[in-house]
């Protein structure tokens, strides 16, 4: 009975880009630690974790598929190398990057958070 | 754990013999997971017992990894923790509604 | 308990620019040194990164490393001599062996290891931010 309380389809989306988004910092932390490192490639979220969460919210049932769907770091493939050492990382994208990452990891928060205050609210009839 | 164990009178079995009105409002909560609503209130109470059973535990397996640090997956834990109390506060709902009723029936004039 | 995400990643990468910095420090310090303790004018520090892995990337995906520093090795390059016979140093034919710490790389060191830094404590600033932010779902 509880269960399809928390089956909303924006809450679980909200609950897996928040992991994404937690990984994505962790990717942010790795490429500006290594900067300078010869040959190191950048860092991101793997790019067929969107598709596979388009995907499966097309398909319906959200809910129940997208339990197993975890991302993934991987290379990124569309940075460019701007040194002659083959690093792809450039501070300030990175920052301008990390930005982004935290204003969607409120938002994402957000809603989660909201969500679970609603069910509290609508079962102790209280506001709190 | 079963705080509703707390009310005897009010064991599952029990209930069901009260059951005549409610299988329209059993049915109807319980949504997908009903098939019988003839024993919907008894199903339907043990149904919420091992959810926030199940609830519970997943909250722990969680939390417990953030503190081995075998993880730092925080967020994980901390909605975990936050459905599990959401689950449990429901439970401790019914459970209320529960004791109301049955002492507005036991005041009841026969 | 690790709670602030990334935070072991980014702490071995301030500790390396640190170390990078205050080697950079010195060896402007000692531009000018030209008797150091084991004789001779003072060698440019040269520090080197190494990579350390911090964690194994998960189900195959790439693994997490950090910078630490590698070695602290003297710069070999004989510095510039200059002729000042009334130095307290010069040989016998007034050369003067100086160091060979060349201010324009130290600055550009210097300013790079700042940067370094310095997008580094941003990142740690932001990291502990969403780690708050996380404390406070459904409160």
């Amino acid at each position: 009975m509880i269960d399809p309380l928390f089956q909303t389809d924006n809450y679980q989306l909200a609950r897996k880009l928040l992991d994404a988004s937690v990984l994505r910092q962790d990717a942010i932390a790795t490429n500006v630690a290594n900067a300078e490192t010869p040959g190191f490639r950048r860092l991101d979220i793997a790019p067929d974790f969107a598709v596979q969460l388009r995907s499966r919210m097309a398909a319906g049932d959200f809910a129940k598929s997208a339990g197993s769907l975890r991302p993934q770091l991987a290379e990124d493939q569309t940075a460019r190398s701007v040194r002659p050492d083959g690093n792809t990382v450039e501070i300030e994208r990175e920052l301008l990057a990390m930005d982004r990452n935290i204003v969607e990891h409120q938002y994402l928060s957000d809603i989660v958070s909201s969500s679970l205050k609603q069910l509290k609210m609508a079962i102790t009839g209280r506001a709190s | 754990m079963n705080p509703i164990g707390a009310v005897n009178p009010l064991s599952a079995s029990a209930l069901s013999r009260i059951d005549a009105p409610l299988p329209k409002i059993g049915h109807g909560m319980l949504g997908p997971q009903t098939t019988a609503p003839a024993d919907g209130f008894g199903q339907m109470l043990d149904g919420l017992v091992a959810t926030v059973d199940a609830k519970q535990d997943a909250s722990r397996a969680m939390t417990r990894k953030v503190l081995m640090g075998d993880t730092d997956q925080l967020h994980q834990s901390v909605i975990a923790m936050q459905e599990a109390g959401v689950a449990f506060s429901l439970m401790v709902e019914v459970r209320n509604k529960l004791v109301e009723s049955y002492q507005e029936l036991m005041r009841m004039q026969v | 308990m690790n709670l602030i995400t990334g935070i072991d990643i980014t702490a071995g990468a301030l500790n390396a620019q640190k170390t990078r910095l205050d080697i950079v420090a010195q060896n402007i310090a000692n531009a000018h040194t030209t008797r150091s303790p084991n004789g001779g004018p003072y060698q440019r520090q040269i520090v080197s990164f190494e990579t350390q892995l911090m964690r194994h990337g998960l189900s195959g995906g790439p693994s997490l490393q950090s910078v630490k520093v590698g070695t602290i090795t003297a710069d070999r390059t004989p510095g510039q001599q200059v002729y000042n016979p009334q130095h307290p140093d010069a040989t016998a034919d007034g050369m003067v062996a100086m160091p060979n710490v060349n201010l324009s790389y130290e600055m550009v060191d210097l300013i790079t290891a700042s940067r370094a830094y310095e997008a580094n404590l941003a990142i740690v600033k932001n990291a502990r931010q969403m780690a708050m932010k996380t404390l406070e779902i459904g409160k």
